[in-house]
């Protein structure tokens, strides 16, 4: 459902993302982990065609993205690290205009929007402007708007951030849900409970390049074979600091 | 314990944001540095020209430089209120970064101290920049001695204090008073009517009146008795009291008005402070809660989504999206004041033209008019689409993902940003070719020329904004008005004014030769027809070519914007 290949970024002389490989299946969930910097969001916003790769090919369902960019965006969602809305429309007005440029009718934006403020407990302020939400909220009604036109694909950069642990946790099972339901997810994520919790596959970037990729006892594996002296536990931290290189880095 | 922070670091975030964007684009601040120095020197050349010819004035000429002073002085004085009252808003209460000091173990005083700094900087370098050639020309005018100049830097501070501790008690009450952004809307509004309104009432004054003698005479008259504000109450009263002495103009006391000032100044700060202290907290709290009026919103939303109705789906959804936050938005619709007082001042122009003596020359006059008529038109929507169209990607702000990451054409989003900047900008230079045209008395044909011709520049610059918006956004603003001053609005003017000025001159000769007085009646050859055609051709070859290559630009833009 998920398909990238050799896809590559460059800045100038720096390789933000090099030659990445990998394919997601359909409702998978996939978790995308590395250290800050490591290139994720910038895989992401290529990814969802909101930058141009140097080089490498990304496909959504089927659809290549440079070639063929409303088909593949027309099948998936996409959740922002940064919840940045219209801060003049309310929350419903925002809903209705995502779900219009989704191409859904008119008819069924009204009860798709109105179910998802629901799911979301922001009901009540539906009418208010989304400048006057809270960051948790913009987080929940960006999420809305990825789901309101029913992707087969959800694609979300840090949506763990600014959620409290109830919503955190709703979070978690409207994911889980999606993915028995046949949607394919991709999350980046530094929240390691929750790649360990939801992920059926994880991948590890570090320094734009893919480290690791397996699921966890795959990972943990991996990582104890490598040379080094302290003894691995089994959490899924230990594999991340030992295969980024970040438990040399510190000491 | 640890010290509290000095005043220096809690300025160092502005200073060094200010170093890096130096840094950054040096090309770009030589060129405001160039436009400011140019200005800067117009300054100095009108106001030297005015004083020397006061000076040639016998009886009225000491008493015009003051009273010219005082009215300047008052000017600056209100100006530097509105900007620190607008100011304040931003730095005490709006800016993001007050949460962060708020935190952190910085106390009332020293976070005052140093917004204080902050906002008297924000909002009266641009005064003080315009107002120096001022006081130079009167120095160099009345051959002063160094003490003026120095009187002026000492006058000048403290006046600027104290306009900035007044600002932060304006504001600070307003913000106990009304939510802040509601306070920041209302601020926007009021300024911007107080701009259109002064450039109103200038213009209706027919200041061009005074260039015969016998009506400047009348004006000389007029500002001798103008009761300038020349209360002994007020800091500007003060202020003239210091300069005009040492202007060697008559006696008086000036070292007096200035402690006068001074003293003020400083209880004006303190007392600042002292509010702030005492207030922050409660007002800063009560700047961060919203205003809700679910009901209106939805009415408005409503009414809007009727316009897009005839539309295809996504222009019309675009459409709505962008005209509802256009109205609920005060910096962008306040804007339309402006607009409407450009026009009035426009078409009154064209009114009170001494152009119906029926004289040979006014005939003359009225020809040669009319076709700049043309260009002023073209210049007019230019100036409209500055501040309505040139700001349009920049506005969609951060939330440009949502329309990237929809299954959206970027094609359909140009034709949308472009239909909803043509359409009442199209609507706007057509009827002011065709109203000005008929005070002109300007033939129907060369009307319909003029509209075809203004109908291909508007496109042009209507595809020029788009381009030059795209590729020089501002999203680090949602100020409308904030984006078209930037160095993109004015680059992008410099273009429009380049593309007039080309199409104007290559239709000065067609125009003249068809429908002018002295050319017309002889018939037009068939080597005038090709030229002609060449001409007009070439008028439809820039102005197409401008659209095309415009839009190429915007969508290569659009595509980096991500």
């Amino acid at each position: 459902m998920i398909r990238l290949v050799a896809l590559r970024k460059e800045y100038g002389t720096c390789v933000a993302v090099d030659d990445l490989d990998l394919t997601v299946e359909p409702g998978e969930i996939f978790a995308f982990l590395g250290p800050n910097g490591a290139g994720k969001t910038t895989t992401i916003r290529m990814m969802i065609g909101l930058l141009e790769p140097t080089g490498g090919t990304v496909e959504l369902g089927g659809h290549d993205i440079a070639r063929e960019p409303e088909a593949a965006k027309a099948l998936t969602g996409y959740v922002p690290d940064q919840p940045a809305l219209y801060d003049k429309l309310t929350g419903m007005e925002f809903l209705r205009f995502v779900g219009g440029l989704y191409g859904l009718a008119r008819d069924g934006i009204e009860d798709r929007a109105a179910d998802l403020l629901d799911e979301f407990a922001m009901t009540e302020r539906a009418h208010e402007l989304i400048e006057t939400y809270s960051h948790g909220m913009k987080q929940r009604l960006t999420l809305a708007a990825a789901l309101i036109h029913r992707p087969r694909i959800l694609i979300l950069d840090e949506p763990m951030v600014g959620i409290d642990p109830q919503g955190a946790l709703e979070l978690r099972q409207i994911l889980t849900g999606l993915a028995a339901a046949g949607v394919t997810i991709f999350l980046s994520t530094h929240s390691l409970g929750v790649a360990e919790e939801l992920a059926d596959r994880i991948g590890i970037l570090d320094d734009g390049r893919l480290v690791a990729l397996g699921t966890l006892d795959e990972l943990q594996s991996r990582a104890a074979l490598r040379p080094e002296t302290a003894p691995l536990d089994a959490s899924l931290e230990s594999v991340f600091l030992r295969l980024t290189g970040t438990e040399d880095r510190r000491g | 314990m640890s010290r509290p922070p000095s005043l220096a670091l809690l300025l160092a975030p502005r200073l060094l944001a200010a170093r890096h964007a130096l840094a950054r684009s040096r090309g770009k601040a030589v060129a405001l540095a160039a436009i400011t120095a140019a200005f800067w020197a117009g300054c100095f050349v009108f106001f030297t020209r005015i004083l020397q010819f006061f000076q040639t004035v016998t009886a009225l000429g000491p008493i015009l430089t003051e009273r010219l002073l005082a009215m300047l002085l008052a000017s600056f004085f209100a100006i530097l209120l509105i900007s620190n009252v607008v100011t304040a808003l931003t730095t005490y209460y709006l800016a993001s970064d007050v949460r962060l000091l708020l935190a952190a173990p910085v106390g009332t005083r020293r976070l005052h101290r140093a917004r204080f700094v902050e906002t008297l900087v924000a909002s009266s370098w641009m005064v003080l920049l315009f107002g120096l050639p001022v006081f130079l020309a009167y120095g160099v005018v009345y051959g002063a001695g160094p003490l003026f100049y120095a009187a002026t830097l000492a006058t000048l501070v403290p006046l600027l204090v104290l306009c900035a501790a007044l600002g932060v008690l304006i504001t600070t009450a307003l913000v106990l008073v009304f939510p802040a952004r509601r306070t920041r809307d209302v601020l926007i509004v009021g300024t911007v009517a107080l701009v259109a309104g002064g450039y109103l009432a200038l213009r209706l004054l027919r200041p061009e009146r005074l260039a015969s003698p016998s009506e400047f005479a009348g004006f000389a008259a007029f500002l001798a008795t103008f009761e300038a504000p020349s209360s002994p109450y007020l800091p500007t009263t003060w202020a003239t009291e210091v300069l005009i002495p040492l202007l060697g103009q008559r006696g008086g006391d000036p070292l007096f008005h200035l402690a006068m000032l001074a003293s003020t100044a400083a209880v004006a700060y303190l007392a600042s402070a002292a509010v702030v202290r005492a207030l922050f907290l409660k007002a800063w709290s009560r700047a961060q809660e919203g205003e809700i009026r679910a009901t209106r919103r939805r009415h408005l939303a409503a009414r809007l989504g009727l316009l897009a109705t005839p539309l295809p789906r996504t222009p019309g959804l675009l459409l709505v999206k962008d005209l509802t936050v256009f109205f609920r938005d005060a910096s962008q619709w306040s804007q339309l004041l402006l607009l409407l007082a450009l026009v009035v001042v426009y078409v009154y122009n064209f009114s009170v033209l001494p152009i119906d003596d029926g004289t040979p020359l006014a005939a003359t006059l009225r020809e040669v008019v009319a076709f700049a008529n043309l260009g002023l038109a073209a210049f007019v929507t230019a100036a409209v689409a500055v501040r309505f169209v040139f700001p349009a990607v920049s506005l969609e702000g951060r939330a440009w993902w949502v329309l990237r990451a929809a299954p959206v054409k970027l094609t359909t989003l140009w034709w949308s940003k472009f239909w909803i900047g043509f359409l009442p900008l199209v609507v706007l230079g057509e009827a002011l070719i065709v109203v000005t045209g008929r005070f002109l008395g300007v033939a129907p044909a060369l009307t319909a020329v003029f509209m075809a011709t203004l109908f291909l520049l508007i496109a042009a610059i209507v595809s020029l904004g788009l381009a030059f918006g795209a590729a020089y956004p501002r999203f680090d603003t949602h100020n409308a008005a904030q984006i078209a001053t930037g160095f993109g609005g004015v680059v992008y003017m410099v273009s429009c004014l380049g593309l007039i000025a080309v199409v104007v001159a290559l239709e000065a000769w067609p125009v003249s030769r068809l429908f002018w007085r002295s050319f017309a009646p002889f018939p037009v050859g068939p080597g005038e027809q090709a030229a002609i055609a060449v001409a007009f051709g070439a008028v439809a070859t820039v102005t197409l070519t401008s659209w095309a290559v415009a839009r190429r630009v915007a969508l290569r833009c659009f595509r980096r914007l991500g």
